[in-house]
């Protein structure tokens, strides 16, 4: 168990690897996202919304995403309506 | 369904509250269905500890056969990047690792937090070098976070029968896979043969449940029953998979008719 830990602890301080990040996409824009090391979060630039990397593991559930404004302005945790965000993306696509 | 032991000791008799509900006792209403997919997520985190070990006792070992054919039928060999949705603690994923090796990638994606844990507990516990190339994803299998035609196989085991919309699962693993490429999915078998469907539902009625009761998630695995019902048919499975996009689709009973295999080709490949 202490081994295991110690296994995720240096998993999740190395954050995400490269590799993984070039095979993944948002799941509801289907865009390449962006490693942020800081936040150790994959970013969607497209629709602006980032997942969190949790023990080396990418959370991409769509209500995992967080949009990065409404968590900048107001440091809340509100998580991201995948129906809104969907909507959102296709007002900003037409 | 894939299930691991654990202590009975160790088991809550109260399960942990759904959201916004109060703590309910384990024993609630046999026909209540557990529809939407935030009810089944949190039923497959509630099971994730005594998930994998069960399944040997319940199958008798049987299971690590049908897995082994889902992989044969999905195609994967060395050097492939391959895909396994509704990994859960990821038993098809390591036998996918062994089959592409070093060279290949696996990807296990699952949407129970709980499940990947103990998947990936499970990879660095192994000392075969070759469980390094899986990563392990949290997603949800309507919503594949990944490009169009990036794998060489997909396989879902146990998966297909519990997503809330099985056509847009199927959209989204043919839109991943690289055309001529295959999806493997293994799940139980809903027969149109009553005899198998009886033996079925006595097995599930007089073996899985009672076992399942030692642990005490005789509900949990009364779902299983339920959940058949509302299968479709390896026929319906097999049309469901044309109108997904695929070019060709087979339904293979394997497991004396209690269990089936999907194998559904996308565009590309003339067998």
């Amino acid at each position: 168990m202490l081994r295991f830990g110690r296994v995720l602890f240096k998993e999740a301080g190395t954050g995400i690897s490269k590799t993984l990040s070039e095979i993944l996409v948002c799941p509801l824009s289907k865009q390449p996202l962006r490693v942020c090391e800081k936040t150790n979060s994959l970013i969607s630039d497209s629709i602006g919304v980032s997942y969190p990397v949790v023990d080396g593991i990418p959370r991409l559930v769509p209500s995992n995403g967080k949009i990065i404004d409404d968590e900048e302005a107001s440091n809340s945790n509100s998580a991201v309506d995948p129906d809104a965000v969907k909507n959102d993306h296709q007002r900003c696509s037409s | 369904m894939d299930n691991a032991i654990m202590s009975a000791a160790s088991l809550h008799r109260t399960l942990p509250a759904l959201p916004g509900q109060h703590s309910r006792p384990v024993f609630r209403s046999k026909t209540r269905l557990v529809r939407c997919s935030n009810e089944r997520q949190v039923l497959f985190d509630r099971i994730a500890p005594v998930y994998d070990n069960l399944n040997d006792l319940l199958t008798v070992g049987q299971h690590r056969i049908w897995k082994r054919m889902a992989i044969s039928w999905s195609g994967a060999k060395k050097g492939d990047n391959v895909l396994d949705v509704c990994c859960g603690t990821g038993d098809l994923a390591f036998l996918l690792s062994e089959k592409v090796g070093p060279t290949g990638k696996v990807v296990g994606l699952d949407f129970s937090k709980q499940q990947l844990l103990i998947a990936s507990s499970r990879q660095h516990s192994q000392s075969k070098t070759c469980y390094e190339n899986i990563k392990w994803i949290e997603g949800n299998a309507i919503d594949l976070p990944f490009p169009e035609s990036s794998f060489d196989a997909v396989t879902i085991g146990y998966g297909l029968g519990n997503v809330v919309d099985r056509l847009k699962v199927l959209e989204e693993v043919c839109r991943v896979l690289k055309p001529g490429s295959k999806v493997s999915a293994l799940d139980f078998n809903k027969s149109t043969n009553p005899f198998s469907t009886s033996f079925q539902e006595w097995m599930i009625d007089y073996v899985v449940v009672p076992a399942a009761d030692i642990y005490g998630l005789a509900n949990e695995y009364r779902y299983l029953k339920r959940s058949i019902n509302e299968f479709l048919t390896g026929k319906e499975l097999e049309r469901l998979a044309l109108n997904a996009g695929f070019c060709s689709a087979k339904h293979f009973e394997t497991g004396g008719g209690l269990m089936g295999n999907l194998v559904a080709v996308r565009y590309g490949y003339i067998p």
